[in-house]
C-alpha cells in the first residue's frame, strides 16, 4: 500500500491534511482532516444575551468575520420576529460584497495564483511578478475600505448590531466608496485576462452536486432564506428552518468537521455553485467576462471555482457600486436600530459567505440568552465533495508521482478556498 | 507622521494562538504605554490593516511564533520576512511575516515582528495556564522593547 499526505494545510497540530491511500493503481482511501472549530462553541456562547452573540461568534475567521457577524445577527432577528429596514438590508448587502472582494482578490492572487505559477507562495510569486500580487493587495484593499466604512472596523465589524446599525455611514462615506470603486473597476480587465490566461487545471472532472442561496433577486450573499440543490438538471429546495435535511451530517472518524451530504451524495458550496445553481442572466460587461472566462454551467470541475470568483469579483465591484447609487439616489435616513424585543423560540439563517453557504442556527429563551446553537461553514459544508474530487484527481492522474499528484490535492484543496487555517496562524521560524 | 502603531494578531477563540490579541488587549490599559503609541487588536490577517499602517514611521506586530522551546518567550524580528519561513501551507490568508514583506512593496514601511513563543494552540477561548502565569513577564518586555522602538 502507499499512501500520500498532504500536511501543512493548517497550523493546528494533526489537522488540516490531506491523506490518500492506494493499493496498486486503486485508491482505497481519502482522508480530508478539516479542524472544524465552529462546532465546538456552542459552550462558548450558551447563556450570552442575544446581543453579545454576534461579536463573539465573529471570532470563528478573520477572512469571513462579517459573513459570521451577518448570518449570526439575521438568526438571532429570525427568532425574535425582527423585520429590518430595506435601507439595513442594503448595508448589509453592501457591507457583505466588501467582505467578498476582500476575501477574493486573497484568494486568488496571494493563494491560488502562486500553485498556477509555479511559485511558492505569494512572497516569492511578488518578487518576479509584483505586479499582480499590487493587484491583488489593491482589490483586498478596497473590499477592506467597504467593510470598513460600513462595518465600522476593518474586521470583526462593531457597526452592525441587532436591528440595524449603529450608525448609518454619511452621504460623503459613500461618495468616497463609489469613487474608489470607480477607480478598481478599472482593474477588472486586468483580473480578468489574468484569470483567462491561466494555464488548464482539468484533473477531476466530474458529476458535482452544488448547494447555493436562493436569493430574491439571485445574487443576494445576504438576503433570502432558501437553499436550492441542483445536481445532473434535478433541482430540490430547502427551506432554512429544515436546513438539517440538507447538512444531514455524520461524524468521521478523521477529522473534527462532520460530513454533510443530500441526499447520500456530496455536494459543493461557493462561487462555482452560486453560478450553477442560480444563473441569472449576465448583463453588460459580466457576459464578456463570463465568455472571456469560459465559465460552464452546469460546471465539472471544481478548478473553476477560482474562474467563478473572478467573475464574482468584478460584479461584486458592480454591484457594490450600484447600491451605492441607491442608496444616494433614494437618500441615506438616519436610521436606528428597530427595536428588539426577546422571546423564546429558534431563529435560523443561511446566506452565503464568500466560500459558500454559511448557516447559523440558535434557540434563545425568553430572557434573549442562546440555550443552544449550531454554525455550520461552508468549509464543513464541502469536506465531503473535497474528499470525491481528491479521489478523483488521483483516479484521473495517469502519473503516480507523489509530487505531481501532491500538488494537484493542493490546489484543488486551494480552489474550494477553505477555512482551515484561519483559526490557528502560528507563523515558524525558519 | 502618524505615531507608532502596535497590532496584535491572533485568534481569541484559540488558545494560545491568541496571545498577540491578548497581548494588545492589556497593552492598550496599561498606565506604562508611551502616549505616542497606538494600539489595535484583532484577527489573523495583518493585511486588513494596511489602511491603518499608511504614514506610520513604525509597525510593530505582535503575534504568536511557533516555539516549541519555550512557551512565552520573546522574539524580535526587525525584517521578518526573511527569518520567518516564507512558505505558503497556509490555505486562507498569509502569516505575519508574509503580509510585512507584500505590504513593503505598496508603501515605505520599517515593520518589528514581535513574536510570542507559543508550542502549541487548541480550541478554548483562553490563554493556557502556563501562557497566562507569563503574561505579566511578557508587557513587561513587550513595553520595553515598545519604548526602545518609538525612541528610534
Amino acid at each position: 500500500m502507499k499512501t500520500i499526505v498532504v500536511e501543512h494545510l493548517a497550523r493546528v497540530e494533526g489537522h488540516g491534511g490531506i491523506t490518500v491511500e492506494l493499493e496498486g493503481d486503486a485508491v482505497s482511501d481519502v482522508r480530508f482532516d478539516v479542524f472544524e472549530g465552529a462546532r465546538l462553541l456552542e459552550p462558548l456562547v450558551r447563556g450570552k444575551r442575544y446581543d453579545e452573540v454576534a461579536p463573539a461568534l465573529s471570532r470563528i475567521c478573520s477572512i469571513c468575520s462579517a459573513a459570521h457577524t451577518l448570518t449570526s445577527l439575521k438568526a438571532t432577528e429570525n427568532a425574535f420576529g425582527v423585520r429590518i429596514s430595506p435601507q439595513t438590508e442594503l448595508l448589509r448587502e453592501l457591507l457583505y460584497r466588501g467582505e467578498s472582494i476582500e476575501s477574493h482578490a486573497l484568494h486568488l492572487f496571494l493563494l491560488a495564483l502562486p500553485d498556477y505559477l509555479n511559485y511558492p507562495s505569494a512572497t516569492a510569486l511578488a518578487a518576479d511578478k509584483p505586479d499582480i500580487v499590487l493587484l491583488g493587495l489593491r482589490l483586498k484593499k478596497l473590499g477592506n475600505r467597504i467593510q470598513e466604512t460600513i462595518g465600522g472596523r476593518a474586521i470583526h465589524p462593531v457597526n452592525v448590531v441587532p436591528g440595524g446599525f449603529g450608525k448609518v455611514p454619511a452621504v460623503d462615506q459613500l461618495l468616497e466608496l463609489r469613487s474608489a470603486l470607480i477607480e478598481g473597476m478599472k482593474d477588472s480587465d486586468t483580473v480578468v485576462d489574468l484569470m483567462a490566461s491561466l494555464p488548464a487545471a482539468e484533473f477531476c472532472r466530474g458529476n458535482t452536486v452544488y448547494a447555493a442561496l436562493l436569493s430574491p433577486n439571485l445574487d443576494s450573499y445576504y438576503a433570502g432564506d432558501e437553499v436550492m440543490i441542483a445536481s445532473n438538471g434535478d433541482r430540490s429546495i430547502i427551506r432554512a428552518a429544515e436546513y438539517r435535511e440538507l447538512t444531514n451530517e455524520q461524524s468521521v472518524p478523521h477529522s473534527h468537521a462532520r460530513h454533510s451530504t443530500f441526499r447520500g451524495k456530496p455536494f459543493m458550496v461557493g462561487s462555482l455553485a452560486r453560478l450553477t445553481v442560480k444563473p441569472r442572466r449576465p448583463t453588460g460587461r459580466l457576459v464578456v467576462v463570463r465568455e472571456r472566462l469560459q465559465l460552464q454551467a452546469p460546471a465539472g470541475n471544481p478548478m473553476d471555482n477560482n474562474k467563478a470568483q473572478a467573475l464574482e469579483l468584478v460584479r461584486d465591484m458592480e454591484r457594490a457600486l450600484e447600491t451605492i447609487e441607491q442608496l444616494l439616489r433614494e437618500g441615506v435616513k438616519d436610521e436606528r436600530p428597530v427595536g428588539v424585543h426577546p422571546r423564546a423560540g429558534t431563529g435560523t439563517a443561511i446566506t452565503e459567505a464568500p466560500r459558500g453557504l454559511l448557516i447559523h442556527s440558535y434557540t434563545y429563551d425568553a430572557e434573549g440568552r442562546i440555550t443552544s446553537a449550531d454554525v455550520i461553514t461552508p468549509t464543513a459544508l464541502n469536506a465531503a465533495s473535497m474528499e470525491m474530487h481528491f479521489r478523483r484527481a488521483v483516479e484521473q492522474c495517469a502519473e503516480r508521482d507523489d509530487a505531481v499528484l501532491s500538488k494537484r490535492l493542493q490546489m484543488i484543496a486551494r480552489a474550494y478556498d477553505p477555512c482551515i487555517s484561519c483559526s490557528v496562524h502560528l507563523v515558524r521560524r525558519r | 507622521m502618524k505615531p507608532l502603531l502596535v497590532i496584535g494578531l491572533g485568534n481569541p477563540l484559540m488558545g494560545d494562538d491568541g496571545v498577540g490579541c491578548a497581548v494588545a488587549g492589556r497593552l492598550a490599559n496599561d498606565p506604562r504605554l508611551p502616549e505616542d503609541v497606538e494600539v489595535v487588536s484583532g484577527g489573523c490577517d495583518l493585511l486588513r490593516y494596511a489602511a491603518q499602517m499608511e504614514g506610520r514611521s513604525r509597525v510593530v506586530v505582535l503575534d504568536a511564533v511557533y516555539e516549541s522551546a519555550e512557551p512565552g518567550c520573546i522574539l524580535v524580528f526587525e525584517d521578518p520576512g526573511a527569518q520567518l519561513d516564507a512558505t505558503q501551507d497556509h490555505a486562507h490568508h498569509l502569516s505575519a511575516g508574509q503580509a510585512i514583506q507584500l505590504l513593503q512593496m505598496t508603501m515605505p514601511l520599517r515593520a518589528t515582528l514581535v513574536g510570542i513563543g507559543a508550542s502549541s494552540a487548541g480550541f478554548e477561548p483562553w490563554l493556557s495556564p502556563l501562557m497566562e502565569s507569563r503574561m505579566p513577564a511578557i508587557l513587561d518586555r513587550v513595553l520595553q522593547e515598545l519604548v526602545w522602538t518609538s525612541s528610534m
